[in-house]
């Protein structure tokens, strides 16, 4: 399932700020500017409210959100657990 | 029975590192230090300076502050993960040099937390009728244990030395600020994430490392790690304390957080919504540095000094350590 829209204008405007293009589905996020461990924790909270998920203190940790597939991928086990 | 801190003081070393004092040996760029830290300057004790002696002269204006003599304190607590010596703590020594009585001393480890840890235990005290006034001296030299070379850059530029003192009794006084609630809780997964490995029984001492691991004995810090929790866990924290006294970010006053880098502080700042300029977070960051356990006891300490406080303030005081560790205080005035 696709991301929805808040979360996407989400790491398209934090590339911009940082002067990177919009992030394609398997871009390192982190490495190209689009999200950085501050941002990751404001990121959380809008996938929070937009996918109906609560991501636990654990699961907060690059790995689980290097590029939007992998967001994807967690947001729907996140799903399939509640 | 409720609880007050009657007295604080606080004490800074003279000697002012800059930012651009350790441009050469870091070999990093002085506002880029600031931006990603919100620090300009720190303070750094001599060589011939101890823990324990920043704590004296803490806790010297902290008894002035309260009105009593050190005779009048009968339990000594000390926050410090930079003590004199391994062992014993550095409690006694404060004990000796302030001449206090022959009194209960202990040192408490929870590195940056240790204020908060401070407050809960010697409000306990009180309480229990175990001490009538508690002594809590929070303090470091850190200066002393930095690796100042490029590879720690991002650690070792954050770090000063200083020292704060409070006075925990159950006597209200005019400037007495009610201790009403401390909120603490540990994960111990992330123990590698922030702290000192050795001495210890896990890494080893100095008699039986190698060259090799000589960076056990240095401060090391997985600052991703420590970012993204401690911004979660601290508004968690924060909001666990307030709900469970009936109260919302909206009735603070003031918030007096563990001065660590000021983009974290941002981030607690927004995840509470404290962006309305309701609320005002006090910040000593820029000038003394992140004196990690001494940091919140000199940030209150600056507050109180300051006259701000009205009657009915409610003060916040959230803080995150290694451990990890985290939590927050809930003062009145």
């Amino acid at each position: 399932m696709p991301l929805p829209k808040a979360a996407i204008d989400f790491v398209n405007e934090n590339a911009e700020s940082n002067g990177a293009n919009d992030p394609g589905r398997v871009d390192d996020l982190f490495k190209m500017g689009a999200l950085d461990s501050f941002a990751l924790v404001d990121f959380v909270t809008v996938l929070e409210e937009h996918c109906g998920i609560q991501v636990p203190d654990a699961d907060v940790n690059p790995a689980n959100f290097r590029t939007l597939e992998v967001i994807e991928r967690y947001v729907a086990s996140r799903r399939a657990e509640q | 029975m409720k609880t007050f801190i009657t007295g604080s003081g606080a004490f800074l070393p003279d000697h002012v590192v800059d930012n651009e004092d350790l441009v050469d040996r870091l070999g990093i760029d002085a506002e880029r230090i600031f931006k990603s830290s919100g620090i300009r300057s720190r303070r750094w004790a001599g060589r011939e300076t101890t823990t324990s002696s920043l704590a004296n002269r803490a806790l010297g204006r902290a008894l002035a502050d309260a009105g009593i003599t050190s005779a009048a304190v009968d339990y000594l607590l000390f926050g410090t993960m930079t003590p004199d010596r391994f062992i014993p703590g550095s409690a006694p020594a404060v004990q000796k040099a302030m001449a206090l009585r022959e009194i209960p001393c202990l040192d408490i480890r929870a590195a940056c937390c240790n204020a908060l840890y401070a407050l809960q235990v010697a409000s306990a005290l009180v309480t229990a009728g175990a001490a009538g006034r508690v002594a809590i001296c929070l303090a470091e030299i850190q200066s002393r244990f930095l690796d100042l070379t490029p590879e720690s850059a991002t650690l070792s530029m954050l770090f000063g030395d200083g020292a704060a003192a409070l006075i925990v009794s159950a006597e209200a006084g005019p400037k007495a600020l009610e201790i009403v609630d401390v909120l603490l809780a540990t994960d111990g997964s992330y123990v590698d994430d922030l702290g000192i490995r050795s001495p210890g029984t896990e890494f080893g001492s100095s008699r039986s490392h190698d060259v090799e691991n000589r960076t056990d004995f240095a401060p090391r810090m997985n600052g991703q790690s420590v970012i993204l929790q401690a911004s979660r866990r601290m508004v968690a924290g924060c909001r666990a304390l307030l709900e469970r006294n009936q109260l919302s970010a909206e009735n603070v006053r003031w918030i007096v957080p563990h001065q660590a880098n000021a983009n974290l502080l941002a981030q607690v700042a927004r995840g509470l919504g404290l962006t309305n300029g309701a609320a005002e977070m006090i910040n000593v960051l820029e000038e003394y540095g992140n004196t990690s356990s001494a940091s919140m006891g000199i940030a209150l300490d600056t507050l109180r000094r300051s006259s701000k406080i009205r009657a009915g303030d409610y003060l916040l005081l959230p803080a995150f350590a290694a451990g990890f560790t985290w939590g927050a205080a809930l003062l009145r005035s």
